[in-house]
């Protein structure tokens, strides 16, 4: 190793130190510190706090609440995400071929996206409102209980999710569109591909890797979900739509059992992780990150 | 050269940090008062700070609202409280948590300034929940109360006076909506969406039928046929139609509209709503009477939950002194008197404001929910409500929306509240 080499390798860890410390900071700790957290348990209130050590993760395995919660959160994750993947699909692709007011689209697009959260649920609970909601007006005023029926309210929460986070898939993959070279489609045309050939052959290969990234991000916010439920339905009717973000804030904030709450949030973290390890490799196949 | 770095970092860290520190002038002592945004056109608490300022010289009470949301109270108390930060002095909170914070160490007692005949021009029931294990860890300060709230003109059209019972009540609905031939117009509206509103709503029906969620020496569900049965009559009301289904997504706010927009003859609800009713601009203005929840045929007279905020102070407190002559001026005479003043939607917990001219002026309804007030029974008192709360919400919710029997959704309730304090050795 040179001077300068050793000096640009003393440089770049001086810069990469302060996002270290703020990592380390802002996530390493609080991170331990929850997985310290759920050996124990600890009930502030009552004076508890005693090391269980897997005693919590124990219960869980066969705590029915729990496991409604999970797979409430499967449900809501795969079919939001397919729901939003494909409608973002089809929404960039007519952007693309769309000649006037595209800019419109796609500010009406930002809005949505851009919305709070939970500024979009309470939209949402007047769209679902039994009596006065536009939704059951638009469906002949029928009566449905959108958000009361346990039949409906998890279906209704993925619907209010595609509608608030579709642009952000359509958003994507319109600009990975408009990257490609028109020259592509001018020798496919001369070759005489017809349009179903153009797309299946050319355009979805060229949009895979970006339909990737939108799969990753989308499934891990889906599997965290939180604000929508929390604000429309409050996990109801009858624990329907209690995602493991919602059980785990009721047990942490709400009863205030620290040592089992962060147990469910141990739980879904290990679930996310080995998620996103998953897609990481995929990705990484794609040749898309190191 | 990175062990400066670190160490410059660290010491920047150091510094931020200290900055947070609040600086403590002699002699001068700032009070930070957190409470609940007020609802409502007219907010008293800061004309209420001016004047404890002017009466007090050299202290200042700095007010900072929290979110409206009650969980988001209860999560901000928590973590500040639990990480025992001293950032502020003062709080308001949800009568529901005081034995919770109190038996967590949380509040100071203040036995040592405030006796129990301190606690006696409250009502009862807002008295009750301020004390913990016979100290004293809040002040009342106002007042909820579970009323029923019908329409006076419906009711009068068709000969009928207030149900005292809740299937005189069925009857009557049925009556006026055969009478109406008016498919907008539902029955009776509640609060059965799957938070602590469904849990009030169910107390009532319980207490009503002559049982209770939990009963003097911690026995969980101690009557469950009568439970059973109060749940199956809530269900009932909506299978019958009486109540309207979406009354399972249910919450305060939902029922007032629709009740307000005059689509139902009868709503249980809490005191703030009458103002609203009672607003130039509403539909149903001069046509809403109030009156005692009702009970249930063979069980017993029918008595409405009570809720409300009180005021305490932090454990943490370096003034002590101050923080306790602020609450007390809260939730004095003077204090609780700005409660009554016209736009303001909020009851006081002393009942001799009741009674005032000036109050009842402004609020022509303050002696009807006096009595009802006086009657008022509060949720459990005890430091796990909200646990027993968020425990039985999902069953109480499944046997409402069908998912479960009312006894399969009351044994799994019970199992599990058995389970939890068994745990809380």
């Amino acid at each position: 190793m040179t001077g300068r080499q050793r000096a640009d390798r003393r440089a770049g860890i001086a810069f990469v130190a302060p996002a270290v410390v703020a990592l380390a900071a802002l996530a390493l700790y609080p991170g331990l510190w929850v997985l310290w957290l759920s050996l124990q348990q600890r009930i502030p209130i009552f004076g508890i706090s005693r090391f269980v050590g897997l005693e919590h993760f124990a219960f869980l395995v066969s705590d029915p609440r729990f496991w409604n919660a999970a797979r409430v959160t499967v449900a809501f994750t795969v079919a939001s995400v397919a729901l939003e993947l494909a409608l973002g699909l089809i929404v960039a692709l007519a952007l693309w071929r769309q000649r006037a007011g595209r800019r419109v689209a796609l500010s009406l697009l930002l809005l949505a996206w851009a919305l709070p959260s939970v500024v979009t649920a309470k939209l949402f609970e007047w769209l679902y409102h039994p009596s006065a909601g536009l939704v059951n007006l638009l469906l002949g005023g029928r009566a449905f209980n959108w958000l009361g029926d346990p039949a409906l309210a998890l279906p209704a929460l993925i619907l209010a999710d595609v509608w608030r986070t579709m642009p952000f898939v359509a958003l994507l993959c319109y600009a990975r569109l408009l990257t490609i070279p028109p020259e592509i489609y001018e020798a496919a045309r001369v070759d005489g591909a017809t349009r179903v050939a153009m797309l299946t052959s050319i355009t979805l290969p060229l949009l895979r890797a970006i339909l990737l990234v939108a799969l990753l991000f989308r499934t891990l916010d889906a599997l965290r979900a939180f604000d929508l439920m929390y604000v429309l339905t409050g996990g109801g009717p009858a624990g329907t739509t209690e995602t493991l973000t919602v059980f785990a804030y009721r047990s942490l904030f709400q009863t205030l059992q620290l040592g089992f709450g962060s147990a469910i949030s141990v739980a879904i973290f290990v679930v996310v992780m080995a998620i996103a390890a998953g897609y990481l490799r995929a990705l990484r196949r794609e040749g898309l990150t190191a | 050269m990175i062990a400066r770095l670190a160490i410059a970092l660290l010491a920047g860290l150091l510094a931020l940090g200290g900055c947070a520190e609040r600086p403590a002038a002699p002699g001068a002592v700032t009070l930070v008062f957190k409470h609940a945004k007020i609802f409502g056109p007219s907010d008293p608490i800061p004309g209420l700070l001016r004047e404890f300022e002017r009466r007090h010289p050299g202290v200042t009470v700095k007010s900072e609202p929290l979110t409206w949301t009650s969980d988001e109270q209860h999560q901000f108390y928590v973590i500040n409280l639990e990480g025992a930060t001293p950032t502020f002095d003062v709080l308001m909170l949800d009568l529901i948590w005081v034995p919770e914070f109190a038996q967590a160490g949380w509040l100071l007692d203040l036995s040592p300034w405030v006796t129990t005949a301190e606690l006696a021009p409250h009502f009862p029931a807002a008295a009750a929940a301020a004390s913990w294990r016979g100290r004293v860890w809040g002040l009342p300060w106002n007042m909820n109360v579970g009323v029923l709230y019908y329409r006076t003109d419906l009711l009068a059209k068709y000969g009928l006076t207030p149900p005292r019972t809740w299937e005189a009540l069925v009857a009557q609905a049925m009556q006026i909506r055969a009478g109406e031939r008016d498919s907008k117009l539902d029955g009776v509206l509640w609060q059965g969406k799957q938070y602590e509103g469904l849990v009030v709503n169910t107390l009532e029906h319980l207490w009503a039928s002559g049982t209770s969620l939990i009963d003097e020496r911690d026995r969980v569900l101690p009557d469950p046929v009568r439970a059973a049965r109060a749940l199956t009559f809530m269900r009932e009301l909506l299978d019958r139609g009486v109540s309207p289904s979406w009354v399972t997504a249910g919450d305060e706010e939902l029922t007032r509209r629709a009740f307000g927009d005059g689509h139902a003859v009868f709503l249980r609800s809490w005191p703030y709503a009458m103002d609203l009713f009672e607003a130039p601009d509403s539909p149903v203005r001069g046509r809403v009477g109030i009156a005692p929840l009702p009970g249930h045929r063979d069980g017993a007279e029918g008595v409405g939950a009570t809720g409300g905020f009180h005021l305490a102070v932090n454990r943490r407190t370096r003034h002590a002194e101050a923080a306790v002559a602020l609450i007390r001026f809260l939730a004095s005479d003077e204090g609780e008197r700005a409660l009554t003043a016209p736009a303001v939607a909020l009851y006081p917990t002393r009942v001799a404001l009741y009674q005032e001219p000036a109050a009842v002026r402004a609020h022509p309804f303050m002696p009807a929910f006096h009595d009802l007030a006086l009657r008022g029974r509060p949720r459990p008192v005890t430091p796990y409500y909200l646990m027993l709360s968020t425990t039985v919400q999902p069953e109480f919710s499944a046997a409402l929306v069908g998912v479960k029997t009312p006894e399969r959704a009351l044994a799994d309730a019970r199992r599990r509240l058995e389970y939890m304090v068994s745990h809380l050795r």
